[in-house]
């Protein structure tokens, strides 16, 4: 008996690794081929390692293609996104949760409705009003619509229903109005909801592409994903260049999910619970 | 979704119409900021791509009303044709895909075994990776002459394959990179629905004489099937949607095999500037989408768990 438990747990360590690597390898190639000068990844075999490592093309990058630009207009996109969607879901998930008023289930189930429309629906008629708008090559265009998340709200709008009523009321017992309730009771209770909402939209944000690809035309208003797309148009098949690229933009990321790990698993969680 | 509406519910019969007038204007106005830009970005322009579809417009002259000549021109043309057959395809190949290996790997995961933090890291790193980095690296490890993947097929002595060149693999290929991508979102979904299914229920089947495979086929696949709807439900709604790995990798080729209609329509309305036509492609998206979702709904009853 005890002989097959321990045979069925190497069974299953085998699976999982078999899929790590998976999962990992094509970080691990990307990272080495970065690493090596250009030209060589085609004449050597690719499983050397290239040590020391060869530098050169993340100067180029840097130099060249004006990614730290790039990176400080996404960091600028994604911080304000973020911040708007935290402010303006939390306050309309409290309203969502505690405070009473006329049409409050209508309007809540008009914003369910809304998790329905996809996307692509939604963005050419967005392009003409950012166009009418005169928004188109602006941040402001991938700003301003993001903030407005139903799907934020909907997330804080759950918590705040755990929240308890005898607080509420004790609160509004000595005189606490909403704003004041909000902001020195129930935001600084909900670091870790408001935590796991900010990872995802940043993360989000971020990562988005479709939506800055139509609104950016000025090479100096892209975001990092716009450029390094563009950059297979000017480099081609220089493979140490394009690698190095795609590592700087994965690298915040994947810094943040370190630093962060648990509000990044509990947003996937909590996207589960929709259903 | 429903089971939050309704947790709402016996407070307001409590308490009806009983409403303090200064609180309610407090929940207008919280609302309000979120709520305009949802109005203004979501909800009008639901109803003002409908009008769009219904014009010519190409942005560079005044639109003509045209009727529903965009959606007749849909079933006349024969790269639409082609494109909805391929999304047909990546759709019927990439969600089961997406619900088998990251149910396989969660139900691994919950067996309490050691690493659990190390694995779930892993898996996760792909999800988080944005979708162009991910086009670039596998148009590195799929080029035909010198990516990782042939130079190791030939070192087994197998032939090199064009998977970024060769029609009929390309479409495979952008079906791997997708579930690639997505397989640690869904893991992590699954995870939390097993760590929910009660430990006693497997206790029970347990003197029942139930094997591990009985055990798994009629306790933990529908206690966990309100996850398994909700990851077919998205799962189909992003495949439909699927742009950034065919815009950065394939631009729909080789000779159109991965031309899908999340691309398509970017391409009509953004590339060709016909704004009508792709509206009407998206409405059909649209549509596509809420049949689907309506259907899986009614048939929900007959195979969620909690729904009987």
């Amino acid at each position: 008996m005890k002989r097959k438990k321990i045979f069925r747990k190497i069974l299953i360590h085998l699976l999982l690794l078999t899929g790590a690597m998976i999962m990992i390898v094509p970080f691990v190639w990307s990272l080495l081929t970065s690493f090596k000068p250009a030209g060589e990844v085609f004449t050597r075999s690719p499983f050397w390692i290239p040590w020391p490592p060869d530098f050169s093309s993340y100067e180029r990058i840097l130099e060249k293609l004006s990614f730290i630009k790039y990176a400080g207009n996404t960091l600028k996109i994604s911080a304000l996104v973020t911040l708007g969607q935290l402010a303006t879901c939390s306050l309309a998930g409290y309203a969502f949760a505690k405070i009473r008023f006329p049409g409050r289930e209508k309007l809540f189930l008009a914003y369910i409705a809304t998790l329905m429309i996809p996307g692509s629906v939604v963005m050419i008629p967005n392009f003409i009003v950012m166009r009418n708008l005169g928004w188109v090559d602006t941040h402001r265009a991938l700003i301003i619509p993001a903030i407005g998340s139903a799907y934020g709200t909907f997330m804080m709008r759950q918590f705040f229903l755990s929240f308890p009523d005898e607080l509420e009321d004790a609160a509004k017992l000595d005189g606490c109005s909403p704003p004041k309730f909000y902001w020195h009771i129930l935001l600084p209770n909900a670091q870790p909801i408001l935590a796991t909402l900010g990872v995802m939209a940043f993360q989000g944000t971020w990562n988005d592409f479709q939506w800055p690809l139509i609104i950016l035309n000025s090479e100096s208003k892209r975001t990092l994903q716009i450029g390094l797309s563009f950059l297979t148009s000017e480099f081609h098949t220089d493979w140490t260049i394009l690698m190095a690229g795609s590592i700087l933009t994965i690298l915040p990321i994947i810094v943040l999910f370190f630093l962060a790990q648990k509000y990044f698993v509990q947003s996937v969680k909590l996207t589960g619970l929709k259903g | 979704m429903d089971k939050a509406l309704h947790q709402r519910l016996p407070a307001k019969s409590k308490r009806k119409n009983n409403y303090r007038w200064k609180e309610s204007i407090w929940g207008y106005i919280f609302i309000l900021p979120n709520f305009l830009l949802m109005l203004v970005f979501t909800l009008i322009p639901v109803i003002f791509a409908f009008g769009v579809s219904m014009t010519d417009w190409s942005l560079l002259s005044a639109p003509t009303f045209v009727g529903l000549d965009n959606y007749v021109r849909i079933f006349q043309d024969p790269v639409a044709k082609i494109t909805i057959k391929n999304t047909l395809v990546f759709t019927a190949m990439s969600v089961p895909l997406r619900i088998v290996l990251p149910l396989l790997l969660a139900v691994a995961l919950n067996q309490k075994i050691r690493g659990l933090p190390f694995y779930r890291t892993c898996y996760y790193l792909p999800v988080i990776s944005a979708s162009v980095a991910v086009s670039m690296v596998f148009l590195w490890i799929l080029d035909t002459n010198f990516g990782l993947l042939n130079r190791f097929l030939v070192i087994f002595g197998l032939d090199p394959v064009g998977w970024l060149t060769d029609p009929d693999v390309a479409l495979l290929s952008i079906v791997l990179v997708t579930v690639w991508r997505g397989l640690g979102f869904n893991m992590i979904i699954f995870l939390a629905a097993l760590q929910d299914v009660p430990e006693d229920l497997y206790a029970v089947a347990d003197i029942d004489g139930a094997n591990a495979i009985q055990k798994f086929f009629h306790l933990t696949i529908p206690l966990i099937s309100p996850a398994i709807f909700f990851l077919i439900i998205t799962g189909i709604i992003d495949s439909f949607q699927s742009f950034d790995l065919v815009y950065n990798m394939t631009n729909g080729g080789p000779a159109r095999s991965t031309l899908l209609l999340g691309y398509y329509i970017w391409r009509q309305a953004f590339d060709y500037l016909r704004m009508g036509y792709g509206a009407a492609l998206a409405y059909l998206l649209f549509f596509a989408i809420l049949l689907i979702t309506i259907l899986q709904w009614s048939v929900r009853k007959r195979w969620v768990f909690g729904e009987q």
